[in-house]
């Protein structure tokens, strides 16, 4: 008879109690995975920045456009390696509350350099380069959506009218541009800012904000700093700032509620491990007669001491692998389902690490009390206590 | 019938008192519902609390003009043309041969929020004096009215109480121009204390906005003139514009936070099967430890139906005081919690978590609906617990 089957024995004694506690840690670790991946996916915008690019917008607000020869006056810039532009277009589709669609009008080349992990295949990027009323799709919208190369897809725009009439504009699916890093966003959609100023009713010639690369990462606040005195005291003051920091500001326009919702969170998952570690502790306890016995057998403690830590281990890898498994399928099912609103939902190997260090505290936290408390057993009030 | 009640007051009594012998499992299943109940409430309190900032906001004979599908202010576009022709519109409220009608447009600026120094959008409203009096319970708290013309402008009571650097006779700077604070506002809590008023006409110079507007409020008759309005817009076509009831518009808006009241429901209900796992074992416990005296009863003549009801009566108790112990650290920790997000006008909306009796109600379910699930399957097994077994099971 080895120690494990010894330590099996012990824990599957009284069956539906072992069931209900790995169904407890099984919960809170489905939990865990599961708010896990959403933060991430909430994040992932600040996470997938990249190093050497910056935002520059309007100082009174990114929703202010700038003008377009803004471009150009950054383009000669030191220390600014590509820049492009884009402007909102607020596309939808059908209601227009519910279906939005991600749409920006951009500057085909330059935006596909200064977003160099887009890719596309080099024939479709010729041919969305060629076809001003084409458009190239990000891949998880285009999945979303079920779109293929080729469709021809009405996108309506909550702000612009098309000057023929409606605010409806065709595109042609030239292309579906995917990133390697599947976090990276892709559930948008750009077509050509040419063809959008020629073909919506206002005109003009502004844009939304601009988008550069600097040579060099170190020379990012330099090039920032350069750009906002270039137009101080200009008609559209600027404001440039990291992607990074862009986006991170961008997030926390959500507000505290994120970090409200997700200490709650946390808070359940700590009080689920310490309820648990509760009743192992106890079910441990209960058994003082038996390690007395183990004990008078010639059992050393310190082997005693080693099964009640596997026991508790055990139960709490047992619960937990199969709540963060079942969190990693719910996360997986889910980003398709909700492809539209969160794209980046990943339950990825960070998190899992994470959980399997947690698992590892809860069995050894709540072990260690019993275990010592077995260690240090006298026989003798061992019997009289049980 | 008699019998079976006051045998099972006499069980449910005995159970509550040995509860001390089992204090830590005890204890362990009313903090487990205790933490659902409080992260449902929680949930709801804050969806709440962002529905009644914005429904409070509408009243029911403004009517609120926008361009065509636009769906939210930010996006819509009205002419002055289109605002000449709505003056002259049928079913408006007038007083003295005027309607009370307002054409109101603004830009988003930043300001920065006080809990994390980061910029964030807020709406600088261009409007006039008949666009105050369209909201009901505005009244200046401090200071005084913007004058017209100027770069003056008056600040939201939410606005002064989540940003920095909008106080009383303050210059404030977006971008290229600077502004005075020379008033603050109060709507009685709802979303327009989110914004920053100012002159409709100086917004338009200062931002090219021309002579557009975003929106037209106007008071009507009554909430039945929406009908009339509608029609005439239809019959005009030079006014491609949807009109709705300012409450309608509000109701709209608020609900673009209802996915997190889902989402709360469905994380308090996968924690509830968590806690009832953790509960089931406290109130197996329980009849186990207590196997000898309900063998003992039994034994001289209890109903097993008392027994069951003694331990479901036990678990409903710990699971409800668990409840109210959650509803009031819910309501200690998060009632009149400010928070401010992002609204559907892309600008923030700042508000206040709010629990209200309704949401209590809400989380006690919870609670008790834990207590019978939990409750039940162990009073089973006490109440059909052979005498025999019972005794050799207390030693």
């Amino acid at each position: 008879m080895n120690d494990l089957y010894l330590i099996f024995k012990n824990l599957t004694r009284k069956k539906l109690r072992f069931f209900l506690t790995c169904f407890a840690i099984f919960i809170a670790f489905l939990l865990f995975g599961a708010v896990m991946a959403l933060k991430g996916a909430l994040d992932s915008g600040i996470e997938m920045s990249a190093d050497n690019r910056l935002v520059t917008v309007h100082k009174t607000n990114f929703t202010q456009p700038l003008p377009y020869a803004y471009v150009n006056k950054v383009k000669n810039i030191e220390g600014v390696k590509d820049v492009t532009h884009a402007n909102w277009f607020g596309g939808y589709q059908g209601d227009p509350t519910r279906n939005q669609i991600i749409t920006f009008a951009v500057d085909p080349e330059s935006y596909l350099d200064v977003y160099s992990e887009l890719s596309t295949e080099p024939q479709h990027k010729q041919n969305w380069l060629k076809n001003r009323a084409g458009a190239l799709v990000g891949e998880r919208l285009a999945q979303a959506n079920n779109w293929k190369v080729g469709d021809q897809i009405p996108i309506s725009s909550n702000i612009f009218s098309h000057k023929d009439g409606g605010q409806t504009w065709e595109f042609i699916i030239e292309g579906i541009f995917s990133a390697e890093d599947k976090q990276t966003d892709t559930n948008y959609m750009i077509f050509h800012y040419k063809y959008f100023m020629e073909t919506q009713s206002w005109g003009g010639d502004y844009v939304g904000w601009l988008v550069l690369t600097t040579t060099d990462a170190g020379f990012n606040e330099a090039v920032a700093k350069r750009i906002d005195e270039g137009f101080t005291n200009s008609q559209a003051e600027t404001d440039t700032s990291t992607e990074k920091a862009f986006n991170k500001a961008f997030i926390e326009q959500m507000g505290n509620i994120g970090l409200i919702i997700f200490s709650v969170i946390f808070m359940a998952f700590f009080t689920i491990l310490v309820l648990v570690g509760n009743t192992m502790v106890l079910a441990i306890r209960e058994r003082t007669g038996e390690i007395a016995v183990l004990k008078t057998l010639g059992f050393p403690s310190l082997r005693i001491f080693k099964m009640v830590i596997m026991e508790s281990l055990f139960l709490s890898f047992a619960g937990g692998l199969l709540g963060i498994a079942a969190a990693y399928l719910a996360v997986a099912g889910l980003s398709e389902m909700l492809a539209r609103f969160l794209p980046n939902l990943i339950l990825g190997a960070e998190i899992i690490i994470q959980a399997l260090i947690y698992m590892t505290l809860l069995g050894l936290v709540t072990g260690i009390i019993p275990a010592i408390n077995a260690l240090r057993l006298n026989i003798i009030t061992g019997f009289s206590r049980g | 019938m008699g019998q079976i009640i006051s045998q099972s007051f006499a069980v449910i009594a005995m159970n509550l008192r040995s509860i001390p012998r089992r204090i830590w499992m005890s204890l362990a299943m009313v903090f487990a519902s205790a933490v659902v109940v409080a992260i449902l409430l929680a949930f709801l309190a804050m969806v709440k609390g962002f529905e009644t900032t914005l429904s409070s906001a509408g009243s029911n004979d403004v009517a609120i003009f926008m361009r065509g599908g636009s769906g939210a202010e930010l996006n819509s576009t009205v002419t002055r043309e289109q605002v000449n022709l709505l003056e002259v519109a049928p079913a408006l409220f007038k007083i003295d041969d005027k309607p009370v009608l307002s054409a109101e447009l603004y830009v988003i600026v930043d300001g920065i929020k006080k809990t994390t120094q980061t910029e964030a959008n807020i709406p600088l409203r261009g409007l006039d004096i008949d666009g105050t009096k369209l909201r009901s319970g505005f009244q200046l708290i401090e200071g005084r009215m913007f004058e017209p013309g100027t770069n003056e402008l008056i600040v939201g009571a939410g606005i002064l109480r989540e940003f920095d650097g909008f106080d009383l006779n303050q210059e404030v700077r977006f971008g290229k121009y600077s502004w005075k604070v020379v008033g603050v506002f109060s709507t009685g809590g709802n979303v327009f204390e989110s914004e920053l008023w100012s002159d409709a006409k100086v917004i338009q110079s200062l931002y090219n906005r021309g002579s557009s507007f975003q929106s037209v409020r106007a008071k009507m008759d009554s909430p039945a003139s929406l009908t009339e309005l509608q029609t005439y817009i239809e019959n005009e076509p030079r006014l491609n514009l949807d009109v709705k009831a300012e409450s309608a518009y509000f109701a709209e808006q608020g609900s673009s936070l209802s996915y997190m009241a889902i989402f709360g429901r469905v994380i308090s209900m996968i924690m509830a099967l968590g806690a009832i796992a953790g509960a089931l074992n406290t109130m197996y416990t329980s009849v186990a430890d207590r196997s000898r005296e309900i063998a003992t009863l039994r034994a001289i003549g209890f109903s097993n139906i008392s027994a069951f009801i003694g331990t479901i009566i036990e678990a409903l108790v710990l699971a409800a005081l668990g409840g109210v112990i959650g509803a009031l650290a819910a309501y200690l920790l998060f009632d009149g919690l400010h928070a401010s997000t992002l609204g559907g006008s892309f600008t923030q909306v700042v508000f206040s978590f709010r629990l209200s009796t309704e949401l209590f109600i809400q989380g006690l379910n919870m609670a008790l609906m834990i207590g019978l699930i939990s409750g039940f399957f162990p009073a089973w097994r006490a109440a059909k617990m052979p005498v025999m077994v019972a005794f050799q099971n207390g030693h």
